[in-house]
């Protein structure tokens, strides 16, 4: 168990050491979600509808656009150097392999967030005093189960031709629970309500991760095995 | 492993028997809605699109439901059987859901005042609309048959999965925004005749369904068979 | 007694859209079968 998880973030390390001395994709993601904080601003007229009415949808709208393009990257680099084919003939068990990929993934994508949040702050003149704590765990939720979709996905189009189009079509579906209710919490966070009245919204959100790691853990050996 | 395309053929005659016979039926429906079933009263003859609306609803939550289970199926047992169903109840699932996009606005309009009110039902039916077409889309970008078949079954799985939780959301959804609701919609104290004419029409689409898939799976498999004849 | 609204058109149109809808699907499916047919000779 100990040596699979050791195993997991080896993989994760690797994955995540090559992305980082390129730095294109993540600072191409960082970008990306600064760009629509920055288009979403413009989007809209700050004396008709108030910033509060508008701003959670925004944050997580750029959080999962950003979260797609982020992924995108997961696996194409390694069919480009068949390296994936050689991690295939390794002896991992594929569901180690998933871990390690999905723990790369969530990794890159929070560091995106990461980036996105104090623009998002900045941006839109949002008071994270009481907020924060929660908002945190609710971005670590979401994200958490957006990225095990996106995982198995990226393994998937990365077979197809437009793979870069295929993922966002196959995966924003999928990504509509966990924004509709990262959205209501925030609401309620950033309008001052206490931590206790976004339980149910966080539990769902728990849900929707446990339902989705799991079926993604499971399915990832029917994805990338003949 | 061997397409048969005397087996293709019968499904194909069988195929377009019982279609003919659905729609037959459902003209019949049309028929009996129009003439024979009284007018809602509050709601006026729009009221009678529901009887084409709801059964093709049904229709299309089977077909989504079913493509769902041939693809565990399909990985499970590895027959290709599952494979080509899936993707046979996919496309038709498509057109029984546009079916309902299209009448259930023009219900809504006259009803509800708007064309579109994110209503339980209708947005399920979107979403099954956007999966059944980001499968089919899919299934197009892949080349190879068995690995077409295997990453669409494991998507059409995914689909299953997300289902429960696309209803958790738009109820979540509607609890924060009520509709300004002109009539009380879809459904009214169901006059005998209503339900009967209701219950006929959804077994004449049910029928309607198996005929388009049998047809459809028919022609699937001989449009394989002449490839591997050519090959 | 409220009065019924008149919104016959309504019916019209979703009537004749599924028909549309359902009718062009079958004939699809009869060009797709046709095709095969000619194939074959």
């Amino acid at each position: 168990m100990v040596e699979s998880l050791r195993l997991a973030l080896a993989i994760a390390a690797k994955d995540l050491r090559a992305e980082l001395r390129s730095r294109t994709s993540f600072l191409s993601a960082a970008m990306f979600a600064a760009l629509l904080l920055v288009v979403f601003n413009f989007a809209r007229d700050p004396t008709a509808v108030a910033t509060i009415d508008l701003a959670p949808g925004i944050l997580w709208v750029t959080v999962a656009f950003a979260a797609v393009v982020a992924m995108n990257r997961g696996f194409a680099v390694e069919r480009e150097n068949h390296a994936f084919d050689g991690l295939l003939l390794a002896p991992v068990s594929r569901e180690v392999l998933f871990l390690g990929k999905y723990l790369a993934n969530l990794t890159f994508v929070l560091l995106v967030e990461v980036i996105a949040l104090p623009l998002f702050v900045l941006f839109f003149n949002v008071d994270l005093s009481q907020a924060l704590p929660g908002l945190v765990a609710t971005l670590l939720l979401a994200t958490a189960g957006l990225v095990s979709v996106g995982t198995l996905f990226s393994a998937i189009v990365v077979r197809t031709r437009f793979a870069e189009l295929m993922l966002p079509v196959l995966l924003l579906p999928f990504m509509v629970p966990p924004l509709v209710f990262a959205v209501q919490i925030t609401m309620r966070l950033l309008t001052g309500r206490a931590l206790s009245e976004v339980a149910g919204g966080l539990r769902l959100l728990v849900l929707y991760d446990v339902a989705f790691i799991t079926v993604s853990l499971l399915l990832f050996s029917a994805v990338v095995d003949e | 492993m061997n397409v048969d395309p005397i087996r293709a053929q019968i499904l194909i005659r069988r195929g377009w028997r019982i279609t003919l016979a659905a729609l037959l039926a459902l003209a019949v429906v049309v028929t009996l809605a129009q003439r024979f079933t009284p007018t809602e009263v509050r709601q006026g003859l729009a009221q009678k699109i529901f009887y084409i609306h709801a059964p093709s609803a049904w229709c299309a939550f089977l077909a989504v439901g079913l493509t769902g289970l041939a693809s565990i199926l399909y990985l499970w047992l590895g027959d290709q059987h599952f494979d080509r169903f899936a993707a046979t109840s996919a496309e038709v699932g498509t057109i029984f859901c546009a079916v309902v996009l299209t009448t259930g606005p023009i219900w809504g309009k006259p009803i509800w005042g708007t064309w579109w009110t994110w209503d339980a039902r209708l947005s399920l039916t979107l979403f099954l609309f956007f999966l059944l077409l980001g499968y089919q889309v899919l299934r197009s970008a892949i080349r190879v048959p068995t690995e077409r078949a295997r990453l669409s079954a494991v998507v059409g799985i995914m689909a299953m999965v997300l289902v429960p939780f696309i209803h958790l959301s738009v109820y979540l959804f509607r609890g924060l925004h009520p509709t300004p609701i002109v009539l009380k919609p879809s459904a009214p104290s169901l006059d005998p005749e209503m339900l009967r004419t209701l219950l006929i029409s959804f077994a004449a689409f049910t029928l309607l369904y198996v005929g388009l898939v049998t047809l459809a799976y028919g022609i699937r498999l001989a449009q394989e068979a002449e490839e591997q004849a050519h090959a | 007694m409220p009065e019924t609204p008149s919104n016959g058109g309504y019916m019209v149109a979703a009537y004749v859209v599924a028909t549309v809808i359902y009718l062009g699907y079958v004939l699809v499916l009869w060009g797709r079968a046709k095709r095969i047919e000619r194939l074959k000779d």
